[in-house]
This record gives C-alpha cells, sequence and structure tokens, in this order.
C-alpha cells in the first residue's frame, strides 16, 4: 500500500510493513518468513509480510516513539519541538543533549543546546484539556527562540484524552507564519520505536517538504541519517554531489529543499525507509535502491546505483577501481590480525545485516547477531533493498539470529551460544552484562565509523583497540556475580519463556 | 476517486434512537441508489445490526485486539442493498477507554484510504452520547465529518446531551471541525412534545430536519432485525425516513449553533416543566 499523507496520522510499523520484535533461528529462514523475493511472500499468515512472532511474557528494556521524535525532530538546528506530554517525557533531554552536542562538534557546527519545552500536563489538564497550556507553549518557543518551525510531539496522555492538538497547531501555524507540525507519536500505537522515526518524517513530509519546487538540484543527494561523522560528502563529493543531511542537525531550510534533491541515500534502511520512499512517491525524487554501502559487495552495488541513478556512473567507477586498489590491501592485512576471532552484533535490524558483512569482510566469524526488530519488508517493498537477503547471499548463513527489543536476561543466554570475543552494539544496556562475561563492546556511537570502503578499516582497527584491553573485561567478570537464579544461567534456550505461549502473531489472543 | 465524499455525524443520548434513526437513514439512502458506509461508534456495538438482520459482526477494535495487523477490509460487511457496516467496537463497560476507541478505529480506516477505495458517497457516523470527551469528539474535527445531526426527543435528559453536542460543534467550529446540520425530532407524537423541542430548536439557532414519531412498526421492524425501510417499505414511518434522508442528501450548508448556557438551561426547563405540569392538573381536575 502506498504511503498516505493525507491522515495527520502516520501509520505504524506493524500495519505498514508487519515488523516483529520477537524471532529466533537462523537468518536465512527469517529471510525467507519475510516479504522479499528471495522467500516470495509467505510466512505464518494468510498474507505476506507476516512473519511467526514470538511473544515474551514481559519487556525488561526498549525505548518509545516519542523519544525518536526528541532525536529527530528536536534536532533540527533551527526547530523547536515541543513535548507535548507529562512531565517524564522529557526524561531523555539530558542525554539527547549530550548527544547533540556532540553531534554538532563532530561536523563541525555551532554547539548549542536542544530546544525542547515540555507543556509539563498534570492531573488537571488530564480531566480538563491541555490544549491550552500547547497554546502557551508554542507562543512561549515562538518568542524565547524564534525558530524557522515548531514541531509538537504527542503523548500518551494527550492521546487517551484524544486532545485537539490539531485545532492549535494549525491556528497557530497561520498566525505565526510558521510550520507548526503537529507529531502523533503515542508510544502504545506500536510495539516498535522506529514508528517514532515515521511520525517525525510523517510531519516533515506534509508541512515542511517544498511541496512545488521550482527547480531540482540535480547535484544535490539527500542523506538520511543520525549525528555521524561527515563521511558522505567526501565519499559522494567524489562523484561530484553535493549532500544535503537529514534530519538531524539539518535546518529547515535543508529539509524544505528534500523534494528537489537528484536522489535519496542513507545509512541505514530502519531510518530512512518511510521517508525516502514518500519522497518519491510524492516528488519523485528516486530512493537509491541497493544494498547499503558497507563490506566491498554492498558498497560497489550501492556507489554504482548512485551513479546510475544521478547519471555519474564513469566518476563512479572510477572511485570504485581507486577504492579497490587502496583499501584491499588494508583489509588484507587485517584479515590475517582478525582472523579466528569470533563477534557478535546487536544493533538495529537494518545495520546489523550490513556490519555482519563488514565483519565477514574482515575474515571475522560471526555466528550470533541480536536485532532489536525485524521489518519483513521496507516501505518502497523493492527486493533490492532487501538487506538481509544481500548479507546471506553475499557473506553466508548466521546460524542464531535473533530479533528481541534489548532485553537482558535474553542476551546473556544469546551469547552463551556463540561466546564471541567482542560485541558490537550502538543502543545502551548491552554492554554491561557483555563485560561482566568478559565481553568487551564496541560501541558505534558514530554510525558512519563502518560505513564504504575506509569503514571496513575502521572497524578493523576498533576491534584490534577493543580486544586490546579485553583483559580489564576478564578481570570484571572474575570479581562479578550476574543476578540470575542458577536455572537461568544453565537455561540454555534464551527465548523459552516466550515459546510455550507462544502465538503467531495472526492469531487470536483471546 | 477524487469525488466528494459526504461525511455525517450522529450523536445523541443513548437510547434515544439513534442507531434506529441512523440504519433507517442509511437504508434510505442506499435504496435512492447512493454508495453509503454506516460507521458506528459505540463499544456495544450494535449500531448496524438492523442493515445486517439482527446478525453481529466484528468490530474493528475486535481484531486490532487479536492481530497486530489489521486490513481495513477485514472490519467492513456488507448490508441490506449493499450497504456497507462498520462497528469501531471497544472495551467491557468499566474497564479501558471507549474514547480512545473511537480515535483508534477512525484513524484505521483513514490511513488505508477506505472511503476513497469503496468511492462512498455518504459516510454516517452513529455516535454514543453526548460527547463526553476528547475521543468522541473526534468525528466533529477537521477533517473527518462535515455535518452533524443530533437526534433528541422531547425529553429534558436528551436536550441535555444534544445541547453539550453544540458546546462541542460550538468548540471546534473555528478550526475547521463539522457544523450542525440540525435536529431529528425523534419520538415526537403530541403537539406539547413538538412545542418543547421547537422552542429549544429556537433558542440555540438550529432547525428540526425532521419530526419523526414513535411507532410500532419500528419496534416491529427492529424485532425482526431489520430497519423499517426493509420490513415495512410501504409504512408511513418509512416515508418519513426516506423525506429525511432527502433531506439530508440535499443538505448543504450547515450552522454553529448556540448551545445554551448550564444556567439558561435550567431555566428554560423550568419553564416548560411547569406549563406541563399546569397542563397536567388541568386535565386531572376537569377528568375529576
Amino acid at each position: 500500500m502506498p504511503i498516505n499523507l493525507k491522515s495527520s496520522v502516520v501509520e505504524s510499523r506493524e500495519q505498514r510493513l508487519g515488523t516483529v520484535v520477537g524471532w529466533d533461528g537462523k537468518a536465512s529462514d527469517l529471510a525467507k518468513e519475510s516479504a522479499y523475493a528471495y522467500g516470495a511472500g509467505g510466512g505464518c499468515g494468510k498474507k505476506a509480510r507476516k512473519v511467526c512472532e514470538l511473544h515474551g511474557p514481559f519487556t525488561q528494556g526498549s525505548v518509545c516513539s516519542e523519544m525518536m521524535v526528541e532525536c529527530q525532530a528536536g534536532n533540527v538546528r533551527d526547530a523547536v519541538l515541543i513535548q507535548h506530554s507529562p512531565i517524564g517525557c522529557g526524561a531523555g533531554q539530558v542525554i539527547y543533549n549530550s548527544i547533540f552536542r556532540n553531534g554538532l562538534a563532530m561536523r563541525g557546527l555551532p554547539v548549542h543546546n536542544l530546544r525542547l519545552i515540555s507543556t509539563n500536563l498534570r492531573e488537571k489538564d488530564m480531566v480538563f484539556g491541555g490544549i491550552d497550556k500547547l497554546e502557551r507553549s508554542i507562543r512561549d518557543a515562538h518568542a524565547r527562540h524564534a525558530p524557522r518551525a515548531i514541531f509538537v510531539a504527542t503523548s500518551c496522555a494527550t492521546g487517551i484524552i484524544g486532545d485537539d492538538v490539531e485545532s492549535v497547531t494549525t491556528r497557530l501555524g497561520q498566525e505565526l507564519g510558521i510550520p507548526v507540525v503537529p507529531l502523533h507519536c503515542e508510544g502504545f500505537k506500536s510495539k516498535h520505536w522506529s514508528t517514532g522515526f515515521d511520525a517525525t518524517q510523517h510531519g516533515i513530509l506534509r508541512q515542511i517538504v517544498r511541496k512545488n519546487p521550482k527547480q531540482k538540484q540535480e547535484d544535490l543527494i539527500n542523506v538520511i541519517n543520525l549525528w555521524g561523522t561527515d563521511v558522505f560528502r567526501p565519499l559522494l563529493g567524489e562523484l561530484g554531489l553535493r549532500v544535503n543531511y537529514v534530519i538531524d542537525m539539518a535546518t529547515v531550510q535543508e529539509l524544505e529543499q528534500l523534494s528537489e534533491a537528484a536522489a535519496t541515500v542513507t545509512f541505514c534502511s530502519t531510518l530512512s525507509s518511510y521517508m525516502a520512499a514518500a519522497l518519491e512517491q510524492e516528488f519523485g525524487v528516486p530512493e537509491v535502491k541497493a544494498p547499503l554501502p558497507y563490506g566491498f559487495a554492498g558498497t560497489d552495488a550501492w556507489i554504482r546505483e548512485v551513479g546510475r541513478v544521478t547519471g555519474r556512473s564513469e566518476k563512479a567507477e572510477a572511485y570504485i577501481q581507486k577504492e579497490h586498489a587502496r583499501v584491499k590491501p588494508l583489509v588484507e592485512e587485517l584479515r590475517k590480525k582478525l582472523s579466528g576471532l569470533k563477534g557478535y552484533v546487536s544493533t538495529g535490524s537494518a545495520y546489523a545485516h550490513a556490519i555482519i558483512g563488514v565483519l565477514r569482510e574482515l575474515g571475522v566469524q560471526v555466528d550470533g547477531s541480536l536485532v532489536f526488530h525485524h521489518d519483513p519488508v521496507y516501505d518502497s517493498q523493492d527486493p533490492k533493498q532487501d538487506s538481509l537477503a544481500h548479507l546471506i547471499e553475499n557473506y553466508g548463513e548466521v546460524p542464531y539470529f535473533s530479533v528481541g527489543n534489548r532485553q537482558q536476561f535474553q542476551f546473556y543466554g544469546l551469547l552463551q551460544r556463540v561466546h564471541p570475543d567482542f560485541i558490537i552494539i550502538r543502543h545502551n544496556g548491552l554492554a554491561p552484562l557483555a563485560s561482566r562475561l568478559g565481553i568487551p563492546a564496541i560501541p558505534l556511537g558514530d554510525e558512519h565509523h563502518a560505513l564504504g570502503y575506509q569503514g571496513m578499516v575502521n572497524l578493523g582497527e576498533s576491534i584490534l583497540d577493543v580486544l586490546a584491553h579485553k583483559k580489564f573485561h576478564q578481570d570484571l567478570a572474575a570479581h562479578t556475580k550476574l543476578p540470575y537464579k542458577r536455572a537461568w544461567l544453565e537455561q540454555k534456550d534464551p527465548f523459552v519463556l516466550s515459546r510455550p505461549g507462544a502465538k503467531r502473531s495472526d492469531e487470536s489472543a483471546a | 476517486m477524487a469525488k466528494d465524499i459526504k461525511q455525517i455525524a450522529i450523536y445523541g443520548k443513548g437510547g434515544i434512537g439513534k442507531s434506529t434513526t441512523t440504519s433507517n437513514i442509511s437504508a434510505a439512502l442506499v435504496e435512492a441508489g447512493y454508495k453509503v458506509l454506516q460507521f458506528g461508534c459505540d463499544p456495544k456495538s450494535d449500531s448496524t445490526n438492523t442493515l445486517r438482520g439482527g446478525e453481529d459482526i466484528p468490530s474493528i477494535l475486535d481484531l486490532l485486539r487479536d492481530n497486530s495487523h489489521v486490513d481495513a477490509h477485514d472490519g467492513i460487511f456488507k448490508g441490506f442493498g449493499g450497504v456497507y457496516c462498520v462497528e469501531a467496537g471497544g472495551p467491557q463497560p468499566g474497564v479501558g477507554c471507549a474514547g480512545r476507541g473511537i480515535i483508534t478505529a477512525v484513524e484505521l480506516l483513514k490511513q488505508q484510504s477506505i472511503f476513497q477505495e469503496l468511492d462512498l458517497d455518504f459516510v454516517i457516523y452513529d455516535v454514543l452520547g453526548d460527547v463526553v470527551c476528547g475521543g468522541f469528539a473526534v468525528p466533529v474535527r477537521e477533517g473527518i465529518a462535515q455535518h452533524v445531526y443530533t437526534v433528541s426527543s422531547s425529553d429534558f435528559m436528551a436536550i441535555y446531551a444534544a445541547n453539550n453536542l453544540f458546546k462541542g460543534i460550538q468548540r471546534y467550529s473555528n478550526a475547521g471541525g463539522a457544523l450542525l446540520g440540525g435536529v431529528i425530532a425523534n419520538s415526537i407524537n403530541t403537539p406539547f412534545q413538538r412545542d418543547v423541542i421547537d422552542d429549544f430548536a429556537t433558542k440555540t439557532q438550529t432547525s428540526i430536519v425532521e419530526y419523526v414519531p414513535r411507532s410500532l412498526t419500528v419496534t416491529q421492524a427492529e424485532l425482526d432485525g431489520k430497519t423499517t425501510i426493509e420490513a415495512a417499505p410501504d409504512s408511513e414511518q418509512a416515508g418519513i425516513y426516506r423525506s429525511l434522508a432527502r433531506k439530508i442528501a440535499a443538505h448543504t450548508q450547515s450552522k454553529v449553533p448556540t448551545p445554551l448556557s448550564q444556567k439558561e438551561l435550567r431555566v428554560w426547563s423550568k419553564g416548560w416543566a411547569d406549563h406541563l405540569i399546569r397542563a397536567e392538573r388541568s386535565t386531572t381536575q376537569a377528568a375529576a
């Protein structure tokens, strides 16, 4: 089904893509259950895109859609984000501020604090409605920061009372003469937080992106990313392309010109799926449909496709040749040092597929991976973006491939199945547990670290670095105890609690 | 594809005959050749019963409870004359949040562009209650219904509910919300009842779309699981429903009502109550 921008509320990932947050098995089986040509639909439901989901009895750790709105819409440099919520939803502001400031510094941009305002809804507002407070906050935000746009994130509280946020945003948008954009991101609406990415992108597409661009910028390429270092500009500069980084740390003007670009690319389809597909559908900006740019196979295919779509194939080929010649010997050297090592990848979904590929290029054995969710299809529905199939076809099977929403209690068992020498992470909550098992973690806070040809070298060097202090983690393991009972420590199946009552996603819960 | 769909919401106090009226309007509209979808917004999920021979259908929220992915088509059922029937559904009495249920169900259908796909002429929302919370106001808000009708008898409690609805409409009218098409005066059998409802309409600057008398024909049809249009097509009552449907189909300009304040309403109803008592006394005395 095409993306529907008429409705102000985004459709959740489970509705659009059939997203699951619990699964355990071989990577090839998951690829077969997913909707792409690799497995030709199927799954356990009567329609495609229904992966048989494992339902656990409880959730130990996750985040919420609203938080993804904070770290996307909240990171637009000349906008303000209003959290229309009780104050607790603002608890993430501190950590997001540090990430934002670091990101600005890494990108060489002026460093300043996030501009997030909470309407601080209280008992009275729940009973009588919160839109008067919202109006006041929008006016305050406008007076205080003179932003180019104001985003309003809804919350579970406003969703339940049915607060009519749009009546305020529409009216004040007209009055203030800037986009005032409601983002419907109630945490209870989706079991996976990536719906929050989609909610932000939905609002930007509806109210900020220029509807009828006068002219296309044929050398401009949209890069949907987070806070990573500036690797796309030099890379795509080789092809004579200018980079439009969105959404984090972009300006409103940079968001407006999304519709004028020659193409859209990303570092991770989990993040970009909605925006990239919608830009193609609504504005004819092609989404580059290729494997993600990681490892030789992925990067080659990706650069060729960027070259083809933007009419720069010759330059693309020249760049590929040049980089192969430069990087291949370096990777060979690293392979010698890294061979025999075992890695474990625990990150977001499409990103994990890519990183496993990079590890295998480096000769590292990867027997297992935990991804936080799985999208059986992306919004473009194009099999060329099937990152999991790309992994399996180019780099082989991952025997223990698990989908779980950052559940530490499971993570212990997952690591015990494969005994890695190190883990790769991007999110909090997993490294401490691994450390207590004597396993060091490589945090890829800079999401571009392993990207492209140079990314293989970067990641190889990071592995050598982290293994240099393996002893520290072994000491930690020797002097700490895990908080689990013996029965759980001896349990072979990390998903055992999900299996007895395991039900298919299309079965009755009753 | 791009034709304008007329979206109408019908509100009123519980038990006032809202679903009966709505279903008969839907039936009369399909009979006249329109493509109609009736959307029951009541946790009891019985709005469309008489359009489907008394048969229950699974509600959108039933489907959502059992599935992580819901295809809106699975919640749409055909009834009398090809009318599409949808029930929003909702929680059991005393638990959860029925208002949120309406928001969720309406959103789901909107996101899947189902009304455009079905090439509808009319969507009629049959909404429980008197806009008690934000959820029940959803069909009145921007982008959903354009016209709101309220079903009310001359009973004071029903009029209170109608007045509350007017307050909701007034509130959203500035933000592009639905406006009031008028009052459907239900169970009006005596001149006195007619005077009461007429006076309320005058005071709130609205108009009566149709006077619908209480009729055994309706009860009989309902017991049979049918609308009056289907069960007794030649009855006088069916004629009244057809006339009502024609007026709604032809209606274009709705208005902002002027609801009475709490105090005004009290004074107004007391005036009519005194009048009623005087009238009854004189009848009793005459009989004695």
